[in-house]
């Protein structure tokens, strides 16, 4: 399936976009404070978890309410290799996204036999699961108090050359790479044969499987993709400092959701917009109910108000989020 | 022997409460093809109602009876205003796929649980609070012998089997729960015949939100009320309605209480960590060796 035609499918647009992506967080992260610049970061982790999302759902059709728990597999595994193996972290992350890529492989394998609300549900019985075993098994994992890993300093070359490099711009160079590079991916696995594939299924598995189509083994495909890219995410998402059951919890997994839906299922730079609104979002409230003398107990829950109200309006009024607006707008102007 | 026991009668007593949740979750998807997650939700809502006036010195009953109320009306205003505007647009694009059509109902039953949890929050500030039971909870003596059951679980049980007792009444000998069941078998043929199919589905989102209701008035007094305590509760209700059959209303409440007995002798023979691990296999077991439950019908095979 993804022999042949190799020339095309690694476009130039789809380099062109990566590249872009990566100068626009760089230009951002030169003009925000140290705390924008790990939003930022946080942002460029996330989106990737995102990105399996938009082709996990928006391409193939597939509900999955336990990103996170693949995030969690992705986590523990580079963190147990650097703190058990004392592999180097680069080392780590690159073999987290095959760590969880088989992990998908399995995963998918059950959940081709399911669909719709099956898989949303067994999916988030996962989500619950996975956690609680690196309770279960405390030695090996170290139960709820995890594993602490990090980022560590930026190698001497680099402050050679850019000066003197905060934390937090360090995270930022850290993830920005892996972030361009899974846009890089999804932008050409999506423009690809294997992509066209995927759309076809979602729309119609009947007709699908009469054009040939091995519905099966495409959805497995789809599951390895997408857990290769939410494991890789959350390695790097635990190497902000901690890997345990809390950094990934069954929100988190709903919170990626969220963010896919916001920007729009099927759309790529809608995931990169989602993923921003929740990560800026409380934020933005934070500012204004501090204005407004909001107490403390409802502005902590006011993020998440917005947010599921935000979810509901979008899946009422327009279910293609942000990136179907903005086609619809343009659609109008073209009349 | 003891232990045994002590874990027969708490598995009743989770297994009648799971039975209720499961039962909710599946007259929803007989009568929308929805699974409504956010059914927990809407119960924890109506558990803080209760809470509220009981404080204000209402009765318990008088509680009870108004929280299963507010969950029926909660139900069918997420159908009404939500559910029923959404699976009629047939004209959206998104909507066409086929496999869009389970998905985007389970986003929107997500968003309506984030709204009401924060909802909750901001209202009863969110801090957990302890929710009373109209009997005594402590473990029921015959002569100097203490009974592995509690005063409590007694009641539960009662409960649900009144419930239960009344659900089959009416789903066997009115003529309401005759069109229930029709439209649940076949909207169209059923419309056809006369019988309000958009008014039927509605109902069942009601009874499904009362029933849910009556699942976290009878749960909260051992595990207190907070906007996060049901999800569980939920969790554990899908998979009992998988493996009972997600189209069958007596194999949910078998479900409900075969997993009840499972978490029980799990929490009493291994340790209570491997509970959540415990309902993944088992519920991947029942998805691998029965995937249309056990009185599922078999059209729905291709789960």
């Amino acid at each position: 399936m993804f022999k042949g035609k190799s020339h095309k499918v690694i476009g130039a647009r789809s380099t062109f976009l990566a590249v872009l992506f990566f100068l626009i967080f760089l230009l951002l992260s030169s003009q925000f404070g140290p705390y924008n610049q790990s939003q930022l970061a946080n942002i460029a982790t996330l989106v990737i978890a995102v990105f399996s999302i938009t082709l996990l759902t928006g391409a193939s059709g597939q509900i999955s309410l336990g990103q996170g728990a693949i995030m969690a597999v992705g986590g523990y595994g580079s963190a147990l290799l650097v703190t058990k193996l004392g592999l180097s972290m680069w080392l780590a992350f690159i073999l987290a996204i095959f760590i969880s890529a088989l992990f998908g492989l399995f995963l998918g394998l059950a959940a081709a036999r399911l669909s719709g609300p099956y898989l949303a549900g067994t999916t988030l019985v996962m989500a619950l699961a996975i956690p609680s075993i690196a309770v279960r098994f405390e030695t090996f994992f170290s139960g709820d108090v995890g594993l602490s890993v990090d980022y560590g300093y930026p190698p001497n070359w680099l402050t050679k050359l850019l000066g003197e490099i905060s934390i937090e711009e360090w995270s930022l160079y850290v993830v920005l790479p892996f972030a361009a590079l899974a846009l890089f991916a999804v932008l050409n696995l999506s423009n690809s044969r294997s992509g066209r594939t995927w759309r076809a299924v979602r729309d119609n598995e009947v007709s699908a499987a009469l054009a040939g189509i091995n519905i099966a083994r495409t959805k497995v495909i789809v599951f390895i993709c997408a857990s290769a890219l939410a494991g890789l995410a959350g390695a790097l998402y635990g190497f902000r400092g901690l890997v345990a059951p809390s950094v990934y919890p069954t929100d988190l997994s709903l919170t990626l959701l969220t963010a896919a839906v916001i920007g729009g299922l099927r759309s790529i730079g809608g995931a990169i917009f989602g993923t921003a609104v929740i990560v800026f979002l409380p934020d933005v409230i934070e500012k204004v109910t501090k204005n407004l003398a909001i107490s403390e107990t409802i502005a902590s829950y006011l993020p998440a108000l917005i947010i599921g109200l935000l979810l509901l309006l979008v899946v009422i009024f327009n279910p293609r989020g942000s990136a179907g607006a903005l086609e619809r707008l343009r659609h109008h102007r073209k009349h | 022997m003891n232990s045994f026991l002590s874990a027969f009668f708490s598995g009743t007593a989770q297994g009648a409460i799971y039975a209720l949740v499961s039962l909710g979750l599946v007259l929803v998807w007989r009568g929308a093809g929805v699974v409504n997650f956010a059914q927990m939700g809407q119960a924890m809502f109506t558990t803080y109602i209760a809470s509220q006036l009981i404080q204000h010195n209402y009765s318990y009953w008088t509680a009870f009876v108004i929280a299963l109320a507010c969950g029926a009306i909660l139900g069918a205003i997420v159908d009404l205003g939500l559910m029923r505007p959404l699976t009629s647009r047939k004209n959206s694009q998104l909507l066409n796929s086929q496999s869009m059509r389970t998905t985007i109902p389970v986003i929107a039953s997500l968003g309506i649980l984030g709204v009401l949890k924060a909802l909750a929050g901001i209202i009863w500030a969110g801090e957990e609070r302890g929710f009373p039971s109209p009997v005594p909870a402590n473990a029921i003596k015959i002569g100097e012998t203490s009974l592995a059951i509690t005063g409590f679980d007694l009641f539960v049980i009662g409960v649900v089997f009144v419930t239960l007792v009344l659900t089959t009444i009416f789903f066997t000998r009115t003529g309401m729960g005759l069109a229930m069941r029709a439209s649940a078998l076949n909207p169209e043929v059923t419309r056809l015949s006369g019988i309000r199919v958009g008014s039927v589905r509605t109902l069942g989102w009601a009874i499904s939100g009362a029933a849910s209701s009556l699942a976290g008035l009878l749960v909260t007094p051992k595990t207190n009320l907070s906007p996060n305590t049901l999800d569980l509760l939920l969790i554990v209700g899908f998979t009992a309605a998988v493996v009972g059959g997600l189209t069958s209303l007596t194999g949910s409440v078998l479900g409900g209480f075969i997993i009840g007995y499972v978490i029980a002798f799990v929490n009493v023979y291994s340790a209570p960590e491997n509970v959540f691990i415990a309902i993944l296999v088992f519920l991947l077991l029942a998805l691998f060796i029965r995937p249309q439950g056990i009185l599922g019908s078999k059209e729905v095979r291709r789960v």
